[in-house]
């Protein structure tokens, strides 16, 4: 048996079908996205035509595949500007929470769970101009209904404070495992010496938590660079494309107008721009973290 | 014990793959006697072989309440046939209509596996799936059933003098109208369009929400939007864009495209358009808030008992547009087409008994008495001619009556624009212009020149 093990073919034997399926779930795909995105293809004929560049070109110049741009770029601001905070400031509260503390953990991970379409069509009502939850608050205040998902000013932030709600309890749930696995002993010790809550918050669990946070963090950005089901379920990335995503943008142009060529640069663009990114944010700041060592 | 462990893996690992390899087997087997079935192999066997259960898979787009009887009848056809043909049974896949034919059904097709039957849309994307030999060839198979003849068009679904889909119905498009609100205002259905326009002004001056609307998709405020250029810019008018003869920035289109604005900009319309759902539309004028609703003739299904608009029958009446003043061409042409039906998989030629399937399915789906069952049940129109004594004592509802009164005495008809413009075009406008148009960002004229733009590079791709 043991001689067995020595033998590198059988290695290669057991990797072999780990092997297959990634290659054939990952780099083939990949390969042939990119081999396509260099082609005008319908999508549909059997000899696509080779054009160079010309996809990426014309998507790069193109003034509403920018606009697509910028609104995954919003969705990376408010996730990781407001959201992450946001997740930060429950998960103390949580952590430090005597009673029901399973109850609040599983309220605020229900939404995780759901399906994108149902929480669209949820806060589909929120938003609903007449009988909406939102506007008849406002309306106690005395303020005019507003168009949320119908007016190009509101559409955007409407989308991203859903996907927020959808996602922060998931990270939350994240989060908190990370402050309960750090030893009792140090907040303790602490409080014994009399800092605050506030204090210890800021300079104990603070810093031990940060790898985590940091974690949280590449998952948004990668989560908000293929954002699209949520824009889908909402806006459809109306009123006229102004809450068009890369990956809605790609579908609009590309899927339904039989141009799988054009479709296929569009997503090597958005599988660049994460990579980018990630590969970004992990050598400038994830770096820097440094190991935590109790 | 290590040992012991390794043996067991390898054991469960055997049995893994012996299980698979059984899987692809048995597969292999049955397309081995397809196959030879033909041979003449001995009869006991191809019995067997007959009863020999198959699937095909059938993409309809009857979901939701408002679409049930629709649903009801393909659920009759498809019981028909599978009791004619021994061992089949179809897998039905409903997907909502504008996802299976701009998301769904094109994404199956780049992929190269479209299900069996699917819902299809005439032209463009008939046209463009038989060109590239996706679509099975109906001609021999209409021809042996002897309806070749009988449809009133097939030229949606025509390529290269082929037929590759069959059309389920056709459709008009108007205004439907409370009649009750008509009634107690004393009002008739508006002869000219300054007397649509004046019943606008007091439908909104009564509180009252003159037009539903419901934008989020662009299809639905362009139904409109398509009629108004008609009448301003001519119902041939469509036609030309593609071939260059005519241009979206011609001053009569902008000037269609100004009154769909004004009316907007006067509040004819529910406010906070862009952000409802088709569904919604129906439900503004069935609850009685909105009075108009500019929709096509499918919707006069949901007037019928035990559908969503049940409280309304016999409250509702239809109207074509009125002529307009110094209009193009024929005023009185309204929205007519014969452009849904269902295409089947070229894939399927290649399966006998599956194309024996699909000749029993078309049987029995494209007579007379389903067209006359559609009609009366469903309220959509006959795709197939029928015998004009036949079709009169059919309808007995009055809706379907004015509805077919209506279309009778509109002297032509055009196509939708979409089944006219390329994709390209059609996404320019729906998900763009008009929404930016009712939006206020964008003004007639610069609409018509966004869109002559991508109209342009449409056409020099296709050069």
């Amino acid at each position: 048996m043991n001689k067995a093990l020595k033998n590198p073919a059988l290695y290669v034997l057991f990797i072999l079908p780990c092997l297959i399926l990634f290659a054939m779930f990952f780099l083939y795909p990949i390969v042939s996205s990119i081999r396509y995105s260099l082609t005008s293809w319908n999508g549909v004929s059997s000899d696509p035509k080779f054009i160079g560049f010309d996809n990426f070109v014309k998507a790069l110049t193109e003034k509403r595949f920018w606009t697509a741009v910028r609104n995954n770029g919003y969705f990376i601001l408010f996730s990781c500007g407001i959201q992450v905070p946001l997740i930060v400031f429950f998960s103390l509260l949580i952590a430090h929470v005597k009673k029901l503390k399973g109850l609040y953990k599983t309220a605020v991970f229900l939404p995780s769970i759901m399906s994108t379409a149902v929480i669209g069509i949820l806060w589909g009502f929120i938003y609903e101009p007449n009988i909406g939850l939102l506007n008849n608050i406002l309306k106690v205040f005395g303020i005019e209904p507003l168009y949320w998902l119908s007016d190009e000013k509101y559409a955007m932030l409407s989308i991203l404070i859903t996907n927020a709600w959808q996602w922060t309890g998931f990270y939350i749930v994240m989060v908190l495992a990370a402050i309960i696995s750090i030893p009792r002993e140090l907040d303790e010790a602490a409080a014994i010496d009399g800092a605050t809550a506030v204090q210890r918050a800021f300079s104990i669990t603070l810093p031990l938590i940060k790898p985590i946070i940091s974690v949280v963090i590449m998952l948004s950005i990668a989560g908000a660079m293929k954002a699209a089901d949520i824009v889908i379920v909402m806006t459809k990335g109306g009123p006229a494309g102004s809450t068009d995503v890369m990956a809605t943008y790609m579908i609009k142009y590309a899927i339904t107008n039989f141009k799988y060529g054009y479709g296929n640069s569009i997503s090597v663009l958005i599988f660049v721009f994460t990579l980018i990114l990630t590969a970004l944010y992990l050598l400038l700041i994830a770096r820097r973290s440094e190991r935590i060592e109790y | 014990m290590k040992m012991k462990r390794s043996l067991m893996l390898l054991i469960s690992l055997c049995f893994a793959a012996s299980l698979a390899l059984s899987g692809c087997g048995s597969d292999n087997k049955s397309a081995g006697e397809t196959g030879g079935g033909s041979a003449g192999t001995e009869p006991k066997t191809e019995e067997a072989q007959k009863a020999e259960p198959f699937e095909l898979t059938l993409r309809h787009t009857q979901v939701g309440q408002d679409k049930e009887k629709r649903f009801a009848i393909l659920q009759d056809v498809v019981k028909k046939t599978e009791g004619e043909i021994e061992g089949l049974t179809f897998k039905l896949d409903g997907v909502e209509s504008d996802v299976n034919r701009k998301e769904k059904l094109r994404g199956e097709m780049a992929a190269g596996n479209p299900p069996d039957i699917f819902d299809l849309f005439g032209s463009p994307d008939s046209k463009v799936y038989a060109k590239e030999g996706k679509l099975l060839d109906l001609t021999p198979i209409i021809e042996e059933l002897g309806i070749k003849d009988k449809f009133s068009s097939l030229e949606p679904f025509t390529y290269e003098g082929k037929v590759y889909g069959l059309p389920i119905g056709g459709s008009g498009e108007g205004f439907f109208y409370n009649k009750e609100y008509y009634d107690k205002k004393g009002w008739a259905p508006p002869k000219t369009f300054a007397e649509l326009e004046e019943q606008l002004a007091a439908i909104k001056a009564d509180g009252k929400v003159p037009m539903a609307a419901a934008s989020k998709a662009g299809w639905v405020p362009l139904m409109l939007t398509n009629h108004l250029w008609s009448r301003y810019a001519g119902p041939d008018i469509t036609n030309k864009f593609a071939t260059g003869e005519a241009k979206w920035n011609d001053p009569n289109m902008v000037k269609a495209f100004a009154k769909h604005k004004e009316w907007v900009d006067k509040g004819y319309f529910k406010k906070g358009e862009l952000g409802f759902e088709y569904a919604e539309y129906t439900t503004q004028f069935t609850s009685g808030e909105a009075i108009l609703m500019y929709d096509g003739t499918w919707k006069s299904s949901v007037f019928k008992q035990g559908e969503s608009g049940a409280g309304m029958i016999g409250k509702v009446g239809f109207f074509n547009l009125p002529p307009v003043d110094g209009g193009v061409g024929d005023q009185t042409a309204l929205m007519r087409d014969v452009n849904n039906g269902y295409g089947f998989s070229s894939a399927v030629a290649k399966d006998p008994r599956k194309l024996e399937a699909v000749k029993v399915f078309i049987k029995n789906m494209f007579n007379e008495e389903m067209q006359i069952r559609g009609l009366v049940e469903d309220g959509v129109l006959p795709a197939m001619k029928l015998d004009a004594s036949v079709l009169e004592s059919s309808i007995t509802d009055d809706l379907m009556k004015q509805i077919v009164d209506v279309l009778n005495s509109a002297q032509s008809s055009f196509p939708a624009f979409d089944s006219l413009v390329q994709a390209d075009v059609t996404t320019e406008i729906s998900n763009i212009q008009i929404q930016k148009l009712i939006g206020n960002q964008t003004t007639s004229e610069k609409m018509g020149e966004a869109l002559q733009k991508a109209q342009e590079e449409a056409n020099s791709l296709e050069e």
